[in-house]
């Protein structure tokens, strides 16, 4: 639609110390011109699950067309029209390759860098991750390069898989061979980042304010208002909507930190993590769904726990360790318990697919612009197996993947040639990842 | 971190045959006879016809070697996969057209997909070996060994890793142009068998009546049946070249002079003992797999352990 003013993309509603980013708008595409030279960016994401999956409940028995989904991605069903089923993708560098144990440390390091990392506690080594070779070419259109988020507190040093150093079971991204980007793990400190803390202030000052707890959309009402008044209905629709969810945002880190304070009244500093798994993946999808949407970032990648994590999952009754779970030796009832984690994380993905699924942007929704692969560095944790990793990718990258498919390629097919045909529909081209041998085949609509 | 050292295992071996002739087959059994009798270990195996059939063959006979190893450790028995060319339409008359509804027959791969590109697979097998520890016998086209050799990077690791390439004549010259590729630019050493060799070696087709019969469902002994009527004998060029391979030192075989390649020469006074390492290998009784892991510390050399206990003292202080 025409609308009475055209915006900048990187337009902000600013106030003291915030700057909210906007979702696309049809304000900011020349309306006439919008199907060919505005359309939305392509983002990407990596969501990773630690321990490997119980592949009976992952891999469908069919190629082809997705229909009726196994157990553990069943919550996807009602989406399987926006995902893509990988089989047979391998990581060979995450095997032990002379290095013997330490094949959560390895597969982790390796997972987006393709190379093995040095077996080492002090002097680490692994490789620049494909995710960072994309934000240093497309992250200077947006505020952050790229974001490094967890969920799972893990310390970067030590000794966490036999001879592994933790900085390996613990980041997914790395910036150079030697330096990872440790996830952020609180969610306040996540909203700040994006938005800003509401206040340039001292932090006796801060401390007072946020006692008052005002909203960032407190501090950059005015320009909202001014904004709204030059926008066309279904632009104000969106800016409403947007602007509600980051209050909702907001909202559920308050309860966090009421409920945490409640807990331990006597915490200097509020800590906005909710102690429920499920609320918690809500609060980091819901910041990535916003910071996609405000074209904050385009990279995302998100460590859900990290690899050979014994977290208990008592949010479903299950009360055991995750990773002495995965080593079931083919017990019926700990394969039971494993596919139930297993199917507990892909139900808080499939929310988050939901939301992205509902957002709309440009001729689409704010997911068929993105790929985000959900996957882990293990296929089968009980044997440590590195080859038919759980892969899919949700969205369409653009409009440019058939998505819908489960595509299964031949054994030992590198996981690298995903990501080099990951890397061309973010619009940076290289001739080698890691261990490529090709780019993937058949994602394409044509 | 390497594990060099007193405990570095057997020879490691890649075997990129056609599978069209039974001597394939039986090269095969050999390679199998000498891993359990530990004196190689199968790194890659590769079919250069593309038939899917020799492919299902192949990982059958990979099953019925490991038939033995029972209890845990088959629990977390991996089974790699089996290298396959593409593009090539399968003959109808192989032999292994013949097995079906033999045990052989009763394999996990289904589909193409279900196989390994071969070039891929060898590059992923070359990283797991020691240096110098590995050992390529090609028994058929050269196809697969020039795409590797194209391949990122790889040069290097096969210079590092293999140190032998040896090449039974019969079947390479199908793709002459992998072949001319393959003889100037593979970086180690190679060694050619010629097919007089094989002709002047047979390996005897009584054996597979005698020697072989311990087993009713014996996969080996299933396709030469199936390969041409019984009795006859076979040529043994691939397994003059898997024998050179394993056993390069003792004294099986001589070596032309210099040049590269170098051509295996028969000595005629180890005729009778090369047909008698032949029957023995390629007869040999499925044995339970041993699982191998890296030395311990105290087959290290001191060297490493110094600096392992480094690394523990820095990590402390760090802490």
């Amino acid at each position: 639609m025409i609308t009475k003013k055209f915006l900048p993309r990187r337009t902000f509603l600013r106030g003291l110390g915030t700057a909210v980013a906007l979702p696309f708008l049809d304000a900011m595409a020349p309306a006439l011109a919008a199907t060919r030279s505005s359309k939305p960016p392509v983002r990407m994401a990596f969501v990773y699950v630690p321990n490997g999956i119980i592949m009976d409940g992952w891999n469908p028995d069919y190629e082809g067309p997705l229909g009726e989904l196994p157990r553990i991605l069943k919550p996807l069903e009602p989406y399987r029209q926006d995902i893509t089923l990988f089989g047979n993708l391998t990581h060979n560098t995450g095997r032990a390759l002379l290095d013997g144990a330490g094949d959560h440390g390895r597969c982790c390091a390796s997972y987006l860098t393709g190379v093995q990392p040095r077996k080492t506690v002090i002097d680490i080594k692994a490789g620049v991750s494909f995710d960072q070779i994309v934000a240093n070419q497309v992250g200077n259109q947006t505020r952050f390069p790229s974001l490094e988020l967890g969920m799972e507190d893990a310390r970067q040093a030590g000794d966490c898989d036999s001879g592994y150093s933790c900085a390996y079971t613990n980041n997914l991204a790395w910036k150079s061979e030697t330096q990872p980007l440790p996830p952020v793990l609180d969610p306040r400190a996540l909203f700040e980042r994006l938005f800003g803390n509401g206040m340039a202030l001292t932090p006796a000052a801060r401390a007072r304010e946020n006692l008052y707890r005002r909203s960032i959309l407190d501090f950059v009402s005015d320009d909202t208002r001014k904004l709204e008044t030059s926008l066309g209905p279904t632009d104000r629709r969106k800016l409403d909507e947007y602007l509600s969810s980051i209050r909702e945002i907001e909202r559920q880190i308050e309860k966090a930190e009421k409920d945490n304070a409640q807990i331990d009244p006597h915490m200097e500093k509020p800590y906005g993590t909710p102690a429920d798994f499920a609320e918690h993946f809500k609060l980091m999808s819901d910041m990535m769904t916003v910071a996609f949407q405000s074209d904050l970032t385009r990279v995302i990648t998100f460590l859900v726990t990290h690899e050979g994590t014994s977290r208990p999952y008592r949010e479903i009754d299950i009360p055991d360790g995750h990773h002495p779970l995965t080593h079931h030796r083919n017990q019926p009832d700990l394969i039971e318990k494993v596919t139930q984690i297993n199917s507990y994380h892909v139900r808080q993905f499939a929310a988050w697919i939901a939301k992205m699924r509902s957002i709309r942007e440009g001729d689409g929704s704010l997911l068929d612009n993105c790929m985000i692969v959900y996957g882990a560095g293990l296929s089968d944790g009980n044997r440590h197996l590195h080859e038919d990793l759980p892969t899919l990718i949700a969205g369409r990258g653009g409009s440019h993947f058939k998505s819908g498919r489960r595509i299964v390629y031949r054994k030992e097919t590198p996981m690298c040639n995903l990501y080099l045909a990951m890397m061309d529909r973010m619009g940076v081209h290289v001739e080698h990842f890691g261990d490529s041998t090709g780019r993937l085949d058949a994602l394409d609509l044509t | 971190m390497q594990f060099p050292g007193p405990a570095k295992p057997p020879i490691g071996i890649v075997f990129d045959s056609a599978m069209e002739r039974i001597d394939d087959v039986l090269a095969l059994a050999m390679l199998h006879g000498f891993e359990g009798k530990d004196q190689a270990r199968i790194a890659a195996i590769c079919v250069s016809s593309g038939d899917l059939r020799a492919a299902q063959f192949c990982d059958a006979v990979a099953h019925f070697y490991a038939s033995a190893t029972t209890g845990p450790a088959a629990m977390f028995m991996h089974f790699t996969p089996i290298g396959l060319a593409e593009g090539k339409p399968a003959p109808e008359s192989s032999m292994f057209s013949k097995l079906a509804g033999k045990p052989v027959d009763a394999t996990g791969i289904k589909s193409f997909n279900d196989t390994a590109d071969g070039a891929t697979l060898i590059r992923n097998a070359l990283m797991a070996q020691y240096d110098q520890n590995a050992a390529v016998v090609l028994s058929g086209p050269a196809t697969d060994l020039a795409r590797l050799l194209d391949m990122y990077g790889v040069k290097e690791w096969i210079a590092r890793k293999v140190r032998l390439l040896c090449v039974a004549e019969t079947g390479i010259h199908e793709d002459a142009a992998a072949a001319e590729k393959v003889f100037a630019e593979w970086p180690t050493p190679i060694v050619t068998v010629g097919r007089e060799i094989g002709e002047a070696l047979p390996f005897p087709g009584e054996s597979i009546e005698k020697d072989f019969a311990y087993s009713s469902a014996h996969p080996i002994a299933d396709a030469y049946r199936a390969y041409k009527p019984m009795p006859y004998d076979s040529p043994s060029c691939g397994m003059a070249s898997m024998l050179y391979a394993v056993h390069p030192n003792d004294g099986y075989f001589k070596l032309s002079d210099g040049g590269k390649p170098r051509s295996l020469i028969l000595d005629p006074e180890q005729k009778d003992r090369i047909t008698r390492i032949y029957i023995e290998m390629a007869s040999a009784k499925p044995v339970p797999r041993k699982p191998r892991r890296p030395p311990d510390d105290k087959d290290k050399k001191p060297e490493d352990k110094d600096k392992k206990e480094e690394d523990k003292k820095k990590d402390a202080a760090a802490k």
